[in-house]
């Protein structure tokens, strides 16, 4: 039992104290069992208290610590790292909440407020009087990554982590790298196309002995924890040998096959074969066989020996410390008959515009042989729904759209473009390309939020009708050529990366941070960091930033042989045990498994401390470390005494 | 680590602001030995002092306070406040030299409790810059309560020698005799997080900001907000009412070339939002009314916020404000175009925010040979994208508002892609000092 506690009770410079009788609360604790010294403090975290807590347990030796202040989240690192630095054990140390379970949600409320805040601090005196001192968990690292997706996030993240001497392996789903950048002809705000900066990512990885690239390679499974994950890797076959090099020959096989499909790296807007190349300066420079539409015909190989149907799938099983995952975003699909999508001929998305510049000849822009001369672009399709899930904005199209608008007359001076917005959000110095666009005659309008513009098809005429925040209200309308829908990002589909990985996702169904602020790139899942517009949308130098963020974030894990890990993990008491098997079927991580003596035992590096297991145990043999049945019965009682 | 006119780093980080702590903390976890240079008296820069942030609503001194704690105690890390850079200059072998001057703080540092025994005994009041101007302060002063580090010092401009702090301080550590010193270091690499300045509304006449009183900028506001906030209560400061209908006033100096400043800041939007909603909490009687052109709220999580703001009843009015001309009793009428009918429309509030925006920093023009900017004055990012923290200047990397507006969030991702960048460059050179 300890009998000689600190606690601390932070005012959190009136985010608690406004709501809650701090002084009362002190008070109120200040005489219970084997408290010590009591103190209330304007900022808890900040440099000075921290520097007086130290202080205070050092002078009076004191055995136990609780700071009640905001959620655990933000800072129960924090002032355990200021236990450990005045010499207590970090688990001497309990945090109690009063502004995220009191404060702000009782600000109607003073004196309930004020009692609850009392309860919960008296919880945690009496959790931490019990409280023993253990010591961390010390595993072996791995010393390599694996990346996941190899867009422009998981390259700059592969590159930089192999510059810092770690073995890096960098696996694609695609037959092809460079991910959506590679698509686009045009970029904002730089002059460098996406095949340019793909191919220059591109020589740098492969002259790196450090970075191991697959192609074609999907994620299927992951066991493991931070430091030593193994991952399972299949690597999908090109069905072309790497040996494959003349152009020629190459061409007359792909000619010769029968099956034609949507080509998906035009967005469906041109066809390809099932053997295909992406572009002439495609990574890997190696034509690939989809044998989702292939029919075995074997025609592509009566003319090319280099082609082999029979090449087979094979696995990988990679061993690495810390797993960095940037799986991007898929432009949205808008559904059919939304502003026309699939229903009227002449309504494509922006992706699909974008390769439609890209791929025409200059001068005679055609879309289904009739010439373009007016475009109109309907923005935030997929972003900003007022109906749907979507609710985010897409951050990127708004510049992106204006960007193409303007680039595309070098190519094509004849296009005059009809900006259908809500209301423009160039932010940063990106505004430049919109007030360029104004003052080369760009027509804009914005619609209000509860009354989009209609695309209609009559006559052979398709016409764009809005009514204009600018006119108040009036109806008016524009007829075009071409409609581009500005579709937004949402996360990569048919990914099964999340539920490998169990990552959490948030309510825009992108991968969540743990912080915005304080943790940006790491998630729930410890060693597991994200970085890319997979985590939200981003450009590409905002993507760039955040996967060196992560990058330097993973090093910090695998940069060291040895790495410390929670021991808030769960315990068999083997005595105890008669192994019924329920614990391993409730444990997600696959911790548990039976031993040599036939009773259940926890891998302690693997166990996230869930407490899933504890209650399916009939006979109780389970426990938690530092949430035991005595540490909560004892919490229990305080709340339930105080009613 | 205490500085002791040490001579040699691996890294120069030259601003305190929260890119520069990040940097610092980034670079000194993978075992870099890091100088922090900060011109102002504390760490922290404009996100200390900021109220509550968006889009989480996280207390910003609750962010900042622990990460500035980390480096003032990281071993790898020695800081110097109220120190100025005077030159860096690239020598040939991939080293940069800097000349640094630590001007007198006239208080012993080290012996200084931070009792402010010093600040009641001075007699001489001026207008408290960390509190922008909103109320006044002592020459004997310590900045604010959660300043790091949180010691006296006396601003001798406004000094009058009477001693009476001297005599006041318990341990003695007041010191007139104190000098400038000046100081050479040597670092391998160099991040340069100066940040950002603020538009100055004053090059708005007809805003009247500085003619009436209840015409605020939006960092006040911050300041009316926050946790060490002036006056324990959002009140205007013409006449100390609280307000109960405020008028928030977007693209103040931003998005008009008619002061020079083609751009979009790129926060202004979001953070008034953000003061419209703990506005909405702290006075519930209150009308808060946004004037706006867009409103640019693109960032993760930043849309819902908008959204947030509109169902607790904040009011937005798409139009630009022409005029704002002060009333008998200190209310204010504001006059816009309402581009909805196309004409213009007289509002009457009693007090106005300006969302003034973000201007470049361009100061390290000045510091360092090679530095070359965009047009809009801030850094030029030589390979921006393939490397966007690089400066023209091989080396020297960029974290934060230092290459262009950035919220707080973007900015610590850029200082996270400047500290990789400045250890793999390290790396790769392979002097030893
Ligand atoms: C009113 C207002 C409200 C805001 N609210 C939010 C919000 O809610 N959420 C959000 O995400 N963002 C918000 N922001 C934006 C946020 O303030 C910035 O994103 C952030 O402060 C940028 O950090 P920085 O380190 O780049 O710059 P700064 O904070 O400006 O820091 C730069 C530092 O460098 C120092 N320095 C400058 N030059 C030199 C030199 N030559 N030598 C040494 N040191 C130097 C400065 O003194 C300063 O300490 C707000 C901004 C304003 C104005
Ligand atoms: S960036 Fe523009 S087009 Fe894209 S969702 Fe946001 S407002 Fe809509
Ligand atoms: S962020 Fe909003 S208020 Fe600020 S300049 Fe841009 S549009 Fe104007």
């Amino acid at each position: 039992m300890k009998q000689r506690i600190g606690v601390y009770i932070c005012h959190c410079g009136g985010n608690i104290s406004d709501y809650v009788d701090v002084e009362k609360v002190r008070e109120a604790v200040a005489q219970n069992d084997g408290v010590l010294i009591a103190k209330t403090t304007m900022f808890a975290c900040a440099d000075s208290n921290q520097k007086g807590m130290v202080q205070d347990i050092k002078e009076n030796q004191l055995d136990g610590v609780v700071v009640a202040s905001c959620s655990p989240k933000l800072h129960e690192i924090t002032f355990k790292a200021v236990v450990e630095r005045a010499g207590l054990n970090k688990y001497n140390y309990v945090h109690a909440n009063i502004r995220e379970q009191v404060s702000w949600p009782h600000s109607d409320n003073k004196a309930g407020a004020t009692q609850k805040a009392i309860q919960i601090v008296k919880a945690a005196i009496a959790k931490v009087r019990l409280s023993e001192a253990i010591e961390p968990l010390e595993v072996d690292t791995t010393q390599a990554v694996l990346v996941i997706g190899a867009g422009v996030a998981g390259m700059k993240a592969a590159i930089s982590l192999s510059k810092m001497g770690t073995k890096v392996y960098l696996i694609e789903r695609e037959p092809f790298i460079g991910g959506r950048i590679a698509q686009w002809d045009v970029l904002c705000l730089t002059n460098e196309t996406g095949k340019e900066l793909v191919s220059r990512l591109y020589t740098e990885i492969v002259s790196n002995k450090n970075i191991a690239l697959y192609t074609g390679a999907q994620l299927v499974d992951c066991k493991g924890s931070i430091g030593n994950f193994t991952a399972k890797v299949k690597l999908s076959p090109r069905y072309v040998k790497e040996t494959c090099i003349d152009k020629e020959i190459l061409k007359k096989a792909i000619n010769a096959c029968p099956v034609e499909v949507p080509d998906e790296f035009n967005f469906g807007i041109t066809k390809r074969r099932a053997i295909y190349h992406n572009f002439p300066a495609e990574y890997p420079q190696t034509a690939v066989i989809d044998m989702n539409s292939c029919t075995r015909c074997g025609k592509c190989t009566e003319i090319c020996d280099k082609i082999d149907l029979n090449m087979k799938e094979e696995f990988l099983e990679l061993k690495v410390g810390s797993i960095l995952v940037a799986t991007g975003f898929d432009p949205y699909t808008p559904n059919e008959g939304e502003f026309g999508y699939n229903v009227i001929d002449n309504v494509i998305t922006l992706s699909q515009f974008k390769r439609l510049l890209a791929f025409s000849e200059p001068g005679k822009l055609q879309w289904h042989d009739k010439p373009v001369k007016n475009v109109a672009y309907i923005y935030c399709v997929g972003s900003r729904q007022v109906d749907g899930n979507n609710k985010y904005c897409s951050r990127y199209c708004c510049t992106a759209t204006i960007n193409t608008a303007l680039k595309s007359n070098d190519k094509f001076p004849e296009l005059n473009h009809f900006h259908f917005t809500r209301g423009i959000r160039t932010y940063g110095k990106q505004e430049q390309l919109y007030h360029n666009a104004s003052k080369s005659g760009h027509v804009f309008f914005q619609s209000y939020e509860d009354d989009p513009c209609r695309v209609e098809h009559k006559n052979n005429k398709t016409t764009v009708k809005i009514n204009d925040i600018l006119t108040n209200r009036k109806e008016l309308e524009v007829e075009a050529d071409i409609v581009v829908l500005v579709t937004g990002m949402v996360p990569r589909s048919n990914n099964n990366i999340s539920d490998i990985l169990k990552l959490p996702r948030g309510r825009d169904n992108f991968f969540n941070e743990i912080h915005m602020k304080l943790r940006p790139v790491e998630t729930v899942i410890d060693g597991i960091t994200i970085a890319g517009a997979c985590q939200g949308p981003k450009n590409v130098v905002e993507s760039i930033n955040s996967a060196l963020s992560a990058a330097i974030k993973t090093y910090s894990f695998v940069g060291k042989d040895k790495l410390m890990v929670k021991p808030e993990v769960a315990e068999v008491t083997p005595d105890l045990c008669k192994w019924c098997d329920e614990c391993t079927k409730a444990c997600p991580f696959d911790a548990i498994f039976k031993n040599e003596q036939g009773v259940a035992q926890v891998n302690e590096t693997v166990c996230k401390g869930c407490g899933m297991c504890l209650p399916v145990c009939p006979t109780n043999a389970i426990q938690l470390k530092t949430f035991s049945d005595i540490e909560i019965a004892s919490m229990i009682d305080v709340l339930a005494n105080e009613l | 680590m205490p500085f002791a006119g040490k001579k040699l780093y691996d890294a120069l980080v030259v601003g305190g602001g929260i890119a520069g702590i990040e940097s610092a903390l980034n670079l000194a976890n993978n075992n870099l030995k890091v100088l922090l240079v900060e011109k102002d008296l504390t760490l922290g820069g404009k996100m200390i002092m900021l109220s509550k942030v968006f889009p989480t609503l996280d207390c910003s001194a609750c962010i900042t306070t622990p990460k500035i704690s980390e480096v003032a105690r990281h071993p790898n890390i020695t800081i110097l406040t109220n120190t100025n850079i005077l030159q860096i200059e690239k020598q040939d072998k991939n080293y940069f030299k800097a000349r640094i001057k630590e001007k007198a703080r006239y208080v012993n540092i080290s012996d200084c409790t931070g009792c402010q025994l010093c600040e009641e005994a001075c007699p001489v009041v001026v207008p408290d810059q960390y509190q922008y101007d909103l109320v006044g302060r002592k020459a004997a002063y310590i900045p604010f309560n959660i300043a790091s580090p949180r010691v006296a010092s006396i601003d001798m401009d406004n000094c009058v020698l009477c001693g009476a702090c001297e005599k006041a301080c318990p341990t003695g550590c007041i010191d007139f005799t104190q000098e400038d010193k000046e100081y050479e270091i040597i670092a391998k690499t160099v991040i340069m997080a100066t940040g950002f300045n603020l538009f100055d509304p004053l090059k708005i006449p007809r805003f009247s900001y500085g003619n009436s009183k209840n015409v605020i900028t939006a960092l006040q506001m911050e300041r009316l907000l926050a946790p060490t906030r002036p006056y324990n209560h959002v009140l205007r400061p013409g006449d100390g009412q609280v307000p109960c209908n405020i008028a928030y006033v977007l693209c103040a100096g931003s998005r008009d070339l008619s002061v020079g400043n083609p751009i979009c800041s790129q926060i202004c939007c979001m953070y008034s939002i953000k003061q419209a909603q703990l506005l909405m909490g702290a006075l519930p009687m209150a009308d808060v009314t946004i004037y706006y052109i867009n409103i640019r709220s693109f960032g993760k999580g930043f849309e819902e916020f908008y959204e947030q703001a509109k169902g607790m009843g904040v009011n937005f009015v798409k139009g630009k404000v022409g005029k704002i001309t002060e009333t008998d009793n200190g209310n204010l009428i504001l006059w816009y175009e309402d581009i909805n009918q196309g004409k213009v429309i007289e509002k009457k509030h009693d007090l106005v925010v300006l969302s003034v925006g973000v201007l470049a920093n361009d100061e390290p023009k000045k510091l360092i040979q090679g530095w070359e900017k965009d047009e809009y004055s801030f850094a030029h990012q030589k390979d921006l994208f393939y490397t966007p923290s690089l400066s023209s200047i091989e080396g020297v990397f960029l974290a934060g508002t230092t290459s262009g507006p950035m919220d707080i969030p973007d900015s610590i991702l850029s200082a996270g892609s400047a500290a990789m960048e400045a250890i793999r460059y390290v790396k790769q050179t392979s002097i030893d000092l």
